[in-house]
């Protein structure tokens, strides 16, 4: 689950917000992206996440009703946010 | 190791611009290398000409007239976002290089921070 | 995962309670950076965040009260916390200090938290392992 990247981007917008656009601009395919808050309705559109590892922040997903179980998204825990932080080289927060 | 600080907001309306020039400053004033980014809306700091006595605010042009002064290593300003905004080079104040603003550019800092 | 080798983290936090979801989405990692047996070295508030420092704020009694957690958090785990000051000085959060300096009528800054210059940041940036931003979402 747990592969090998160069930076952690760490997207809490909606993709209507111009950060959210600028991230995925800045951010290239051996990078992973981890969705919080507002981030995690990326997944309800048909916005291209492009090739990138994704990952999700469960309790966010949860509380806006968000299922991720038709895509390949990691869903993960607190815990795992600070897991993927330390295994990044670069953590970028949006 | 060489901190990136991107301004992506328009100066006068939010506050958050102002804050990552204090950012920016700060690091320079601890000799920690700095230089600033600005896209998407943060172009329209680049203006020239501004006047903001008229909303009692303090000039951002001159704010960033002072950041070579204060140690800033470079000031990065994305091109498609000033063609975006009808800036062309011609515009740009002195001192301001013209980047694309793509992975490949701000890989090469280590850190990369908004002020908010 | 390895947990034998002790990191240590310094969280920003520039979006404010009740208008952001940055206050509490931090508290969340950072328990969950001490579960995992790592340290915070230091909670520096910058911009809106320093409202989460306040004295004053009174959420209904429902819902969660983010600066109390926060000090609670801080004070359990001896985590210096600073607000800063420039941010804090525009937006009302002052402690006795700077009521004094400035002859204002209250202060209101929590015990957990200090109020300090940009500097503070510096520092952290450097010491910890990783720094992460917590900013207002939309």
């Amino acid at each position: 689950m747990m592969s090998d990247f160069h930076t952690l981007h760490i997207l809490n917008k909606t993709p209507d917000h111009p950060r959210f656009s600028e991230c995925l601009g800045m951010s290239s395919s051996d990078d992973a992206l981890l969705l919080t808050e507002n981030g995690v309705l990326a997944l309800t559109t048909s916005r291209v996440l492009g090739d990138r590892t994704v990952y999700a922040l469960k309790s966010d997903l949860t509380a806006r009703a968000i299922d991720t179980h038709q895509s390949n998204v990691g869903a993960i825990d607190y815990q795992g946010m600070v897991e993927l932080s330390l295994k990044a080289k670069r953590v970028i927060c949006w | 190791m060489e901190t990136l600080i991107v301004i992506d907001q328009a100066p006068y309306g939010s506050f958050a611009g102002r804050e990552a020039l204090d950012m920016a400053f700060s690091l320079a004033a601890f000799d920690q290398p700095a230089s600033l980014l600005f896209t998407g809306a943060g172009v329209h700091w680049l203006r020239k000409g501004q006047a903001p006595d008229s909303i009692h605010q303090k000039s951002v042009e001159k704010n960033l007239s002072a950041a070579p002064i204060f140690g800033i290593e470079q000031l990065l300003v994305d091109s498609a976002s000033c063609e975006r905004f009808g800036l062309t080079v011609d515009d740009l104040p002195d001192g301001i290089t013209l980047i694309d603003g793509n992975a490949d550019m701000i890989g090469r800092y280590q850190n990369v921070l908004f002020a908010g | 995962m390895s947990n034998t080798t002790e990191h240590s983290f310094s969280l920003v936090i520039t979006g404010a309670p009740y208008s952001s979801q940055a206050p509490q989405t931090a508290l969340a990692f950072a328990e969950a950076v001490i579960a995992a047996g790592h340290r915070i070295d230091r909670v520096f508030l910058y911009g809106d965040g320093v409202h989460l420092a306040s004295a004053l704020i009174a959420p209904p009694s429902d819902e969660m009260n983010l600066p109390k957690l926060w000090s609670e958090f801080l004070a359990e785990h001896n985590i210096p916390a600073v607000a800063c000051i420039a941010s804090a000085l525009r937006r009302g959060l002052v402690n006795e200090q700077e009521q004094k300096r400035y002859e204002l009528s209250a202060s209101n800054l929590l015990p957990a938290f200090e109020i300090a210059g940009l500097g503070e940041w510096v520092e952290s940036t450097i010491k910890s392992t990783k720094t992460l931003y917590f900013h207002a979402g939309d």
